[in-house]
């Protein structure tokens, strides 16, 4: 198992560096100019010129990339070219959000998507089922923004429940933290809600026709526990999957919920950062997200031993 | 140990108390929510060095936190703000400027002749008005601690517009340590003079601003108008939120949870009118101009017909009415120095009440021997405004045969591609759309766009000796001969159309009926004033 983790974090060593090697070579050959944004639209040419020269833009790509790696290798992910803030301070300020984001939609995706799964499989083919796979293909189909636009409609402005937009950190009011996450993490997590419950519904169907099952419900087992301990726990490994899988989608959402909810989290960041070329940001945010990634998918794997006791590396 | 009901309870209530300790340390520090002001600009504050970048927003940021020698009223004049008394010498070629006693940087230390004299150089390494000024001054001088003089070779009666006028960059007062940093890199530290102080501790870059009341500040006692007068901040704190989605700062607005929005998308605007609790009103009555640059490099542009042609060419209510909608928003000029200014005149304007005039225009290109071949027109996809009129206007190039071909990107692809001088078939360009206050066409120095001395000059690169003179004239001209000269560079400008106006539109902000004293005018949005109900 040892042996196991350690050659899988190496390979994440491999996979770090060709994500670097390719977000580098795609943000400098992409047209825009940072140094042309910086200095506004009553700049001149010269002034622009100027610009690049001191920040260093003006020289030969592989000595910027070269420049950029060594600094990234001594856990230095640069300075923002705008702001000349460090951008793993900026990174840091942006974390709260975006975590507080990502485990409150987990918090409510999973657990609702597992028991619209399990109801799902449990009464397959009954008006339960079709209403859970409704509900499945609308979160799917729905995009983010539309669906965040409506949330805000119906329980900020109309309802006025829930505030539109904004974010409390946790220690200044953990019930203002609270409120302004509701409608966020409920947006983003009805995509997630839809994968996941497909995902349980489609493996308990195929666990529920096991014979232990038919065994268990021999035996005399209560409909919760055989659904819960016998069969849910044996549907486990590919309801996992699909949760790690499911991070990348959380990221992506992530983007876009957190800028139709106006949250300072470390999407918003990187969303900014494109539109105007901060090539630092993007670059260390990338990285940042790749890295995490990959972790995740490592916990992934690893939990399989949790859930099947067969499973060892 | 027991847990008993007793012991729950006081456990439950200490860690609630422990929770919401820093809420309620926060609540007692922070001012209160009637005298705060939650507002969303233009968009995110980037840079904080309103000299480094000229970017709007930045000066927006300066104007909160610095204070300027003169500003320009609503009437577009420049008054006195930081100076007590100005004059020249005899001769004319000395000015002589005295602060205001008392006038003090946030970090306490006196406002000294010292810090201006430094920020006034900086400045002028940037901008337009500054360069033209400094080929002509020969000396600056502190004669005491609140009193410079600025020595010149010639008369220059354009120094209080250089110094009062509110296009970027404007030249704010920066501590002496400050204004000598290198004008090509941006100033550290942010402590300016002005009515508020900037809250770096509780900013969160990207995310909110916070500007505090100065307690300190002087202000004049003539009642605010423009930028200048009385800056007397009435708010305790002034916020930015960078909302970046529109929806959603709409919704947030009608919400109250902000106060105030520069920009609300005009398609937007009759649901904030038909809210009685949102006020809109345009605070920029001089609007904001559409203009069309062409490349002056390279063929057809380089021939003077074919830049007429394009004069004839150009709908501008089409491109408003398709940008814009309602009229109440908009108006067509022709005049060069934009409409509404004071230099506006009606010089050689045949070609805008002929236009749109496609027959004449396609003669035009056609005596401009024009070849087939492709004009690229800069498109940026993410700019409404002038992704329209790109799209407008390549369709009327292609109805004269003209083979225009519009290269889409974002607006980040376009400012990197118009400094590009290659031939368009290698990289460069032909037209490309940007837009820029409309006050800002009113002076022919200030505004960098203006110019026509060729490669030294903004993209387009046109080049016309006798409107480079004419400029010149009008700099050394008194304030009352100034329109007569303003008639005699529209009339030439109009001959060798160095750039095609597109339309002006009137851009309304909104905000909560209960916030009042907000002062319109171009180029900046003042929290001066500004209180709430």
């Amino acid at each position: 198992m040892i042996a196991y983790v350690i050659r899988r974090l190496a390979s994440i060593v491999v996979v770090m560096v060709l994500v670097g090697v390719c977000v580098f070579l795609l943000l400098h050959l992409a047209p825009g100019d940072p140094a042309a944004i910086i200095a506004g639209d009553n700049a001149t040419p010269e002034q622009i010129a100027a610009i690049r020269a001191h920040l260093g833009l003006d020289e030969a790509l592989p000595v910027q990339f070269l420049r950029w790696s060594a600094s990234v290798l001594s856990g230095d992910l640069g300075v923002s070219i705008f702001s000349n803030t460090p951008v793993t301070t900026l990174i840091g300020q942006r974390l709260e959000p975006t975590l507080s984001l990502s485990l409150a939609t987990l918090a409510f995706a999973v657990p609702v998507a597992l028991v619209l799964g399990v109801l799902a499989a449990w009464r397959v083919g009954s008006g339960l089922d079709r209403a859970a796979m409704m509900v499945s293909v609308a979160g799917f189909s729905a995009p983010a923004f539309v669906v965040g636009y409506l949330m805000i409609y119906v329980f900020a402005v109309t309802l006025k429940w829930l505030p539109v937009q904004g974010y409390t950190p946790i220690g200044q009011d953990l019930g203002d933290w609270a409120r302004h996450l509701v409608l966020p993490a409920l947006t983003l997590g009805l995509a997630y809600v839809a994968l996941i419950a497909r995902i349980t519904r489609a493996t308990m169907l195929d666990v529920l026709a096991e014979d232990y099952i038919r065994t268990a419900k021999a035996k005399g087992v209560a409909t919760a526990p055989m659904l819960v301990k016998h069969a849910l726990k044996n549907a486990g490994v590919p309801i996992i999957t699909v949760i790690g899988i499911g991070v990348a989608l959380l990221i992506g959402g992530v983007v876009i919920t957190e800028t139709v909810f106006n949250i300072p989290g470390i999407g918003r960041l990187v969303v900014d950062a494109i539109s105007k070329r901060d090539y630092p940001i993007i670059q260390g945010v990338i990285l940042v997200f790749s890295a995490v990634y990959v972790v995740i998918n490592l916990l992934v794997d690893l939990s399989y031993t949790l859930i099947d006791p067969r499973i060892r590396y | 140990m027991t847990t008993t009901r007793r012991r729950f309870v006081q456990g439950s209530a200490a860690a609630a108390a422990l929770v919401a300790a820093p809420a309620i340390g926060r609540a007692q520090s922070a001012p209160s929510s009637a005298r705060t002001v939650k507002a969303v600009m233009q968009g995110d504050l980037r840079s904080f060095d309103p000299i480094w970048t000229t970017a709007n927003i930045t000066s927006y940021h300066a104007g909160l936190i610095y204070d300027t020698l003169f500003g320009v009223d609503a009437d577009n004049k420049p008054q006195p703000q930081m100076v007590e008394s100005y004059g020249t010498s005899e001769d004319q070629l000395t000015w002589t400027f005295k602060l205001r006693d008392g006038l003090r940087f946030h970090d306490g230390a006196a406002v000294t002749a010292a810090d201006c004299i430094a920020s006034i150089r900086r400045w002028a390494v940037r901008d337009g008005a500054g360069q033209h000024m400094f080929q002509r001054v020969k000396d600056t001088s502190a004669k005491d601690e609140r009193t410079f003089s600025i020595s010149f070779s010639e008369p220059y009666p354009l120094t209080l517009d250089a110094f009062a006028k509110a296009g970027t960059p404007v030249l704010y007062m920066m501590r002496k340590k400050d204004a000598e940093t290198d004008p090509m890199q941006q100033v550290a530290e942010h402590i300016g003079s002005g009515p508020f102080i900037f809250n770096a501790k509780e900013t969160k870059q990207g995310a909110s601003y916070v500007y505090d009341r100065n307690p300190n500040y002087l202000p004049r006692s003539e009642p605010a108008s423009g930028m200048a007068g009385g800056k007397i901040a009435k708010l305790d704190r002034v916020v930015w939120d960078n909302v970046a989605d529109d929806q959603t700062a709409i919704a947030a607005l009608q919400n109250g949870e902000i106060d105030f929005y520069e920009l609300p998308p005009i398609d937007l605007i009759d649901q904030l009118e038909a809210d009685k609790n949102i006020h809109v009103e345009v605070l920029n009555k001089s609007g904001q101009m559409i203009w069309c640059r062409m490349n002056w490099l390279y063929p057809p542009f380089d021939n003077i017909k074919a830049r007429q042609a394009l004069l004839y060419l150009v709908n501008q209510l089409d491109v408003l009415k398709a940008a814009f909608g309602n009229p109440k928003y908009y108006r067509s000029c022709g005049s060069y120095f934009g409409c509404g200014t004071p230099m506006e005149n009606d010089e050689n304007t045949q070609w805008f009440k002929e236009a749109p005039n496609k027959a004449k225009a396609a003669q035009l290109f056609k005596e401009a021997g024009y070849d087939g071949r492709p004009v690229i027109i800069l498109q940026p996809t993410n700019f409404a405004v002038f992704n329209t009129a790109d799209q407008l206007l390549a369709q009327w190039l292609k109805e004269i045969g003209v083979n225009a071909q519009l290269a889409a990107s974002d607006w980040g692809g376009v400012v990197t591609r118009r400094a590009v001088r290659e031939p368009p078939e290698k990289g460069g360009w032909n037209i490309f759309v940007t837009s820029a206050s409309g006050a800002s066409f009113g002076n022919p120095i200030t505004l960098v766009g203006h110019a026509a001395n060729g490669d030294k000059g903004w993209f387009g690169w046109p080049k016309d000796v006798k409107h480079e003179q004419l400029r010149d004239k009008w700099a050394r001209a008194q304030p009352q001969d100034r329109l007569a000269v303003a008639k005699e560079i529209q009339q030439n400008a109009w001959n060798f159309v160095p750039h095609v106006y597109m339309g002006l539109y009137l851009q309304p902000a909104a905000w909560r009926a209960n916030i009042k004293g907000v002062i319109g005018m171009p180029e900046l949005i003042p929290f001066w004033n500004m209180e709430k109900t």
